[in-house]
């Protein structure tokens, strides 16, 4: 079930990369993508599981450029959701890999991938909203202000979550 | 890099491009970290509070046997979704289970989700070569379910196993040490008395039971009108000192070949048979250091000296290279003092030293010339060598023998048992009667 979830989750993650660069006309790095999906799937059979972390930052710094030069924000989105999806599995398959053949391994894929499904569906909803929900007349500097209180918010409410 | 750290900062860096590059879309892109983060964050256990117990099918075992060992972990704080416990086997011990095939993971390890008051029990099998063993604790990852945080908690589970040397069974061993104790045993001791041996001939006297009169010599010395009795020698227990030499350089050979189990083997085997004659043993192993067992009888006594033979190790020191430091204060006077040993020519001069001191020695030798030749490849060079020590170690044992020492060269490859018999055994009475 794991190993599924993983493989769809890499495929999402370098096959909407590779769309959206394509629909941009760039057929070279459509082909990295490619390769970067290959690579990742080989690695997850061969146990490198490190390999995970270097391909998510690879979708991130890609999804990230994408963004920036203005390729389709859906699809960068979907690849950068993908590539957070494909890095979780990928830990969570090596986790399993320690259970016992007696545990009750199956439950505990269904409940971690219903749990992850549920946080990624909100993640995506709320950069969705983020994207279609704009306020035209807020400053610059306002705009700036905002994220970094929010920043700082976060922080404290994760300080405050782990003291918890 | 922990995961939560990693996240933080791909999460961090996107938002903080995005106000550099007053780009909305890129601090979207962040959201679903957020997201991760935050939950990952928000089902952190807040309290870890596991209790484990171990029960051990049994805590006294010998060589390669199998143990099941079975571990409950009961979770007392809040409820923990994924826990990964791992009991941590002494490393000399092997993991063997019957129902989980090794290849699924190992049976000490399990990844759980452990409910408040929730218990998980595990079973496990574990064997392992002569020794003692503690467990002391199982270790427990605990996450959230995202993996974002995780704590690692020890739990104390202590648990004992003694894999104990096999004990042959030996029928009789027969010493004769100069100083008996004032207990009945098996062990003549050259005081006339009550006992089942002839030891010489005395007057009759008033009260002595008329079955011991030696009429035949009565008869002889009618003339004199005197009566005489046979007495006997009387069997009493004794102190035996048991020295099982440890020595790295008697014991160890090349290829990591060691004659030290077989000692160890001999030991116990001789140790159970002393004790159940009712004698007084103690025992000692000379290795890097000395670990002295007090002398002491019966079954205490013999759990004593198993215990000891199990924690048994060779090793060597500058110091006990050699027997000249043996401490002779630990033996009483008089007393047997068995020594277990492969024998190094050095050996020579401490145990006539002992033997001069009024020490009643014997030196059972597993013999090292043939176990090192058993394994070596067969060539000209080998059996010239194996020629040359074969002599030497020869010598060194006649040398010993007309010490007055008795010796008993074992091959390793001949059970310990049938060498005993045929060499310390007691001949039976009609064949002592005959003078056989």
């Amino acid at each position: 079930m794991t190993l599924v979830a993983f493989i769809l989750s890499v495929i999402l993650g370098t096959g909407s990369l590779a769309y959206g660069y394509s629909q941009m006309g760039l057929t070279d790095p459509v082909r990295w993508f490619m390769l970067l999906g290959i690579l990742w799937l080989l690695a997850h059979w061969q146990k490198y599981y490190w390999f995970s972390s270097v391909a998510l930052f690879v979708t991130l710094i890609a999804a990230a450029f994408g963004v920036w030069v203005e390729f389709p924000t859906i699809w960068m989105l979907l690849g950068a959701l993908g590539g957070l999806l494909g890095w979780d599995l990928s830990d969570f398959a090596r986790r399993l890999s320690y259970a016992a053949s007696t545990d009750d391994i199956v439950g505990m894929e269904r409940r971690h991938l219903g749990r992850v499904g549920i946080v990624a569906a909100l993640g995506f909803g709320l950069a969705l909203l983020s994207l279609y929900i704009r306020i035209n007349r807020l400053a610059f500097e306002v705009a700036v202000g905002l994220v970094l209180l929010a920043a700082l918010g976060l922080t404290r409410l994760v300080i405050g979550l782990r003291r918890y | 890099m922990s995961r939560s750290l990693f996240l933080g900062f791909l999460t961090y860096a996107l938002l903080l491009a995005g106000v550099a590059a007053v780009s909305g879309e890129l601090i979207a892109l962040a959201l679903p970290f957020v997201v991760y983060l935050l939950v990952g964050y928000l089902f952190t256990p807040d309290e870890i509070k596991l209790e484990a117990t171990r029960h051990l099918s049994t805590e006294r075992t010998s060589p390669n046997t199998n143990v099941v060992v079975t571990v409950t972990v009961t979770n007392r704080g809040s409820d923990l979704e994924e826990v990964l416990l791992e009991d941590m086997v002494p490393a000399d011990l092997t993991i063997r289970s019957v129902s989980t095939p090794l290849s699924a993971g190992s049976p000490s390890r399990h990844l759980v989700r452990l409910a408040k008051n929730d218990s998980y029990t595990f079973a496990y099998t574990v064997s392992g070569p002569r020794g003692g063993y503690g467990f002391e604790y199982v270790r427990a990852k605990v996450n959230d379910h995202l993996r974002v945080t995780g704590r690692e908690v020890q739990v104390e589970a202590r648990g004992q196993l003694f894999v104990f040397p096999p004990v042959i069974r030996l029928q009789h061993v027969t010493i004769r040490p100069r100083r008996t104790r004032v207990y009945a045993g098996t062990i003549p001791a050259r005081v006339g008395g009550s006992g089942i041996e002839f030891f010489g001939v005395r007057e009759y006297q008033q009260g002595d039971s008329p079955r011991i009169i030696n009429w035949r010599l009565s008869a002889h010395d009618a003339e004199a009108d005197v009566l005489y009795a046979n007495e006997f020698q009387q069997e009493r227990v004794a102190d035996v000192g048991l020295v099982l030499d440890g020595r790295l350089r008697t014991n160890e050979f090349a290829q990591g070949h060691s004659l030290f189990e077989y000692s160890v083997q001999a030991a116990a085997a001789l140790a159970d048979a002393l004790l159940t004659q009712g004698n007084r043993v103690g025992m000692l192993v000379y290795a890097s250091f000395l670990r002295w067992t007090l002398p002491g009888y019966g079954k205490v006594q013999r759990e004593r000296i198993l215990h000891s033979l199990a924690h048994a190790r060779p090793g060597g020191s500058d110091i006990f290279a050699d027997l000249e430091h043996l401490p002779t204060r630990l033996f009483p006077p008089e007393s047997q003092i068995i020594l277990i040993s492969p024998l190094h020519e050095d050996d020579f001069s401490p145990l006539v030293q002992l033997r001069a001191q009024g020490y009643q020695i014997l030196v059972i030798s597993p013999n090292p010339v043939k176990f090192e030749l058993s394994y070596l490849p067969k060539n000209r060079n080998v059996d010239l060598a194996g020629r040359v020590i074969r002599m030497e170690r020869a010598l060194l044992l006649q040398k010993v023998q007309r010490a007055n020492i008795q010796v008993l060269d074992w091959d390793v490859v001949e059970p310990f048992d049938l060498v005993v018999k045929r060499m310390l055994s007691r001949p039976p009475a009609w064949l002592r009667a005959v003078g056989r």
